[in-house]
This record gives C-alpha cells, structure tokens and sequence, in this order.
C-alpha cells in the first residue's frame, strides 16, 4: 500500500504537468487551424484610382499577401440596373479600381490601422476598409481563450512542480541513509542512485502511458461520440504519435532534474 | 614497511576553516600496523579518522593515505581509495532496508562482483562473524552487538588495505565487544590489514601488539 501510494504520488504531480503538456499541444494545433481559418477568411478593401498589382501593395505593406480584384462590370451592373448603355460606360469610366486584399497572418487591429495608414499613404490609393470592430472582436475572443487556457496550464504546472518538490522531500528522506552509507564506501554517483532512477524513470514511463491513454480515450471514443462538430472535424488533431516521445521526454527531463537535485542534496555523511 | 598514512603538520578544522580541531599534527602508520586513537570526547579523534577517508579535507600541512595526498585528491580518487578501505561506526551505519547478507558485499557490488561472487562471499563473511543463520534478516531484527558483527563483516568484505573504526565497541556488552576486537585482531594479524580504531577506552584484554596515539589539546602525541 505504502508502495503504490509512493508511486502514486510522483506519478499524479507528473501526469498533471504531462496533461498540461498534452493540453498545449492539442491547443497549439486547433487554434493553428483555426487561426489560419480565420485569416483566410479575412480581407481587407482597398479602393485605388488606378490599377495595382500585388507587388505594388506589398511594396506599401509587407504583411499583404493577397489582392483579388473585383469586377467593375459586375459593380456597375449591380448599381446601374435600369441605366442607359453610354450612363453606364461613363459610371464604368469613373469608377474607381476595388480589391480584396489578404494579410500573411492573424493579426492585432492596430498592425491593421497601421497597414491601413501605409496604403492611404499611397496618392493612388482612394480608400482603405478594414472591417476592423467585426474582426477586433473575434480577435479578441480566440486571444482571451488562448490566453485563458495558457495561464490554467500553467498555474497547473507550478503546482504540479511543488507537488513533485514535496515527492522529492520524501525521496531525499527515504534514499539518503543508504546512498549515503554508499557514498562512504567509494560507490560511483550512478550507483548510488541507481534504485532512485529506475524509480523515478518507471514513474516517468507510468505517467506517460496514462496520459497518453487519456488522450487517446478522448481522441477515439469521446470526441468521435460527442456530436460536437469542431471535435469530430478536429479528432486528428486531439493526439498524434510524435506526442508520445514529447511526454516521455518531458516525464523523463522532470525525473532527471529531480533524481540529481535529491542525490546532490544528500552527499556528504550525515552525523 | 611502507607508510600507510602519513600525516605531516596536518591541521583539521570546521567551519572553512574557523574553528581548529587538530593542529600541526605529524605521525607515519606503517602497514599491518594496529592502531588505538584515544582522547576525552570532543578531542577530535572521530575527526581525524573522518579525514583519513576523506570525509574532511586537511586546512593545512600534508595527509597521504594509501598513496594519495587528500589535500588535493579529486573527489573520484577519493571514492577510488575508499573502495579499499574498511570503514565501522559506532551507529554501524548498515541500510535498514537491505537485509544483512546484501549489507555485507557492499564493498563489492561497488567493485562489479557478479551475484554469484557476492552470494558466496555474503555466505563466508556471515559464518566468520557468527550470523550464518541471520544472512536473510533486515538489520533493525538484530541486536546491537549482531548489528556490529554485520559492520565489521561488511568492512572485511573486500579484503581491505586500512580498517578504520570509530568507537566500534561503544554501544555493545563486553561479550559483543570482545567479538569485534577478535575479528579486528584476526584481519591485522593475518591479513597484514592496518588497523585504526578510535576508542574511549583500550580494550584490557588484547593480544597484538600496538601503538597507541593520543589526541590533547589539538595535538596529537604518541604514547610509549
């Protein structure tokens, strides 16, 4: 029973960081996608007096990275429905040129007024729409849950690592009497923790597959049964393979830094 | 014979060096020597024999042991030179958590015996000291005095060049001191070990000859 408490008290602190790990991971590839959703989705109106081209509005901005022009017969027929042939050549005539303009990324609504102030000041360019207070919002909501979840992460993660520093004070207390009783004997560092590591490592591993098959429950039984649409488009995203390898790296950087903090805490024979 | 330990104008001290234990402290211990170290309590005898293994660095003058200068040796040296030292303590220092036979070959699970060396020699060190029958006991099943014998068992393990003991007997009856002294005597006398015991009182009834060092004043003389 004192066994599997023991363990169980590395191993808990240890999947709590593991999870928030997993978390962030997960989160960095949903809101990735959905970030780049968002900025294709997005386009700003340029209105110039003459034809440009894509190089000539990136020489203004290097954050454009797009520009579609939009049909100016198409705006004259939709304006000048009922009108004479000639009124409709001269609207044609005094119309000024329209593109959609796109941006490399998802970005803050004051980098927008900036670009928007960099095309105005181009004597070619009439006018420049931003749809900012529609964007600014979505912007503001995908960064206050981004936020949000990054600071739950964390603050589990500082009290995982107390969690793990309490573990620690139980190791130190529980191995020194005989890694210092080795020590006196001439027994090389590795030997003398040896039992610690192959703890602390089989921890390590524990808290990594029960992560894992946490994540792996969600991926293949909850999200694909929830009938929550964004889970069921985003399974694939919910836990890849190459996710194993960075738990169990990160489990076994956490056992090492704690294993040779407890070891290096206790040389030296107690009196 | 070769010198063994050799001390020259060696100062001890604690506290970097702030508060002074032993001063300009210079003797030779030549090998198969055996060797009683007495004081009052608090003299600086178990210092002294801490410095011989390295525990405390020597503040001044010169401490070899085994061949290697301590002032200066690297910490791997020294874990080396421990290796073929025999070390007991008064508190037998054994891990509660290993059962006697495993106490016992510590020495040579650090050396790299295989098991099966280990077994065998566990099963000779146990029936030399008298606890054959105990070999699968944890350390707190036995008495003081058993616990002792496990000690001095574990120090002979690898044959070593220099036993060191502070205050073996210290805590045991005479029937469990006089074992220990006959084991210490036995591995001088036919092993050619050199022997340092640090000790409130020489034992009354001691067959090998010996020297006698005492420590006074933070000086350490001989007696003749």
């Amino acid at each position: 029973m004192k066994f599997i408490k023991n363990h169980l008290m590395f191993i808990l602190p240890l999947m709590a960081i593991l999870l928030g790990v997993e978390f962030y991971l997960v989160f960095d590839r949903t809101t990735d996608s959905y970030e780049k959703g968002l900025k294709e989705g997005y386009t700003m109106l340029v209105v110039t007096k003459k034809p440009m081209e894509l190089a000539e509005l990136q020489a203004l901005n290097a954050h454009i990275s797009s520009s579609e022009k939009i049909k100016r017969k198409n705006i004259v027929s939709e304006i000048a429905k009922g009108i004479s042939v000639g009124s409709r050549k001269e609207i044609l005539a005094a119309l000024p040129y329209f593109y959609n303009v796109g941006l490399d990324s998802y970005m803050h609504t004051s980098r927008l007024e900036k670009i928007k102030k960099d095309l105005e000041a181009d004597k070619n360019v009439k006018k420049v729409e931003t749809f900012g207070s529609s964007y600014s919002s979505a912007y503001r909501l995908f960064s206050f849950i981004k936020f949000t979840l990054k600071l739950f992460i964390g603050f589990m993660a500082v009290v995982s690592l107390f969690l793990i520093i309490k573990q620690m004070e139980i190791w130190k207390y529980a191995h020194k009497e005989r890694m210092q009783v080795m020590e006196i004997f001439g027994a090389p560092l590795m030997l003398r923790s040896g039992v610690l590591f192959k703890v602390a490592i089989a921890d390590a591993f524990i808290a990594t597959f029960l992560t894992s098959a946490v994540f792996l429950y969600i991926k293949f039984q909850w999200a694909a049964n929830s009938g929550i649409d964004i889970m069921m488009q985003k399974q694939e995203e919910l836990f890849k393979l190459g996710d194993m390898g960075i738990l169990l790296g990160s489990a076994l950087l956490i056992v090492i830094i704690a294993v040779y903090s407890v070891v290096f805490s206790s040389k030296g024979v107690q009196e | 014979m070769s010198n063994v330990i050799s001390a020259s104008h060696l100062t001890l001290a604690y506290d970097n060096g702030a508060k002074e234990i032993i001063k300009d402290a210079s003797f030779n211990i030549k090998k198969g020597e055996f060797v009683f170290i007495t004081g009052p309590s608090g003299s600086g005898k178990s210092t002294l024999l801490k410095s011989l293994y390295g525990q405390i660095r020597p503040k001044e003058g010169n401490l070899v042991v085994g061949g290697l200068d301590l002032a200066n040796a690297k910490q791997s040296k020294l874990q080396e030179l421990r290796t073929h030292m025999g070390i007991i303590f008064q508190d037998y220092k054994l891990v509660n958590e290993w059962t006697v036979a495993k106490n016992v070959v510590l020495p040579l699970m650090i050396a790299g015996y295989s098991v099966d060396v280990q077994n065998t020699q566990a099963h000779r060190l146990l029936k030399h000291v008298k606890l054959a029958e105990h070999a699968d006991k944890f350390p707190l099943e036995l008495s003081g005095g058993e616990q002792q014998r496990v000690g001095v068992a574990r120090a002979l393990a690898k044959n070593p060049v220099v036993i060191l003991a502070d205050e073996p007997t210290g805590n045991l009856d005479d029937y469990s001191s006089n074992v220990i002294w006959d084991l210490m005597e036995n591995a001088c006398q036919q092993l050619e070990t050199t022997v340092l015991v640090v000790t409130h009182k020489i034992p009354t009834i001691f067959s090998l000859p010996y020297r006698h060092f005492i420590i006074e004043s933070k000086g350490v003389y001989e007696v003749h």
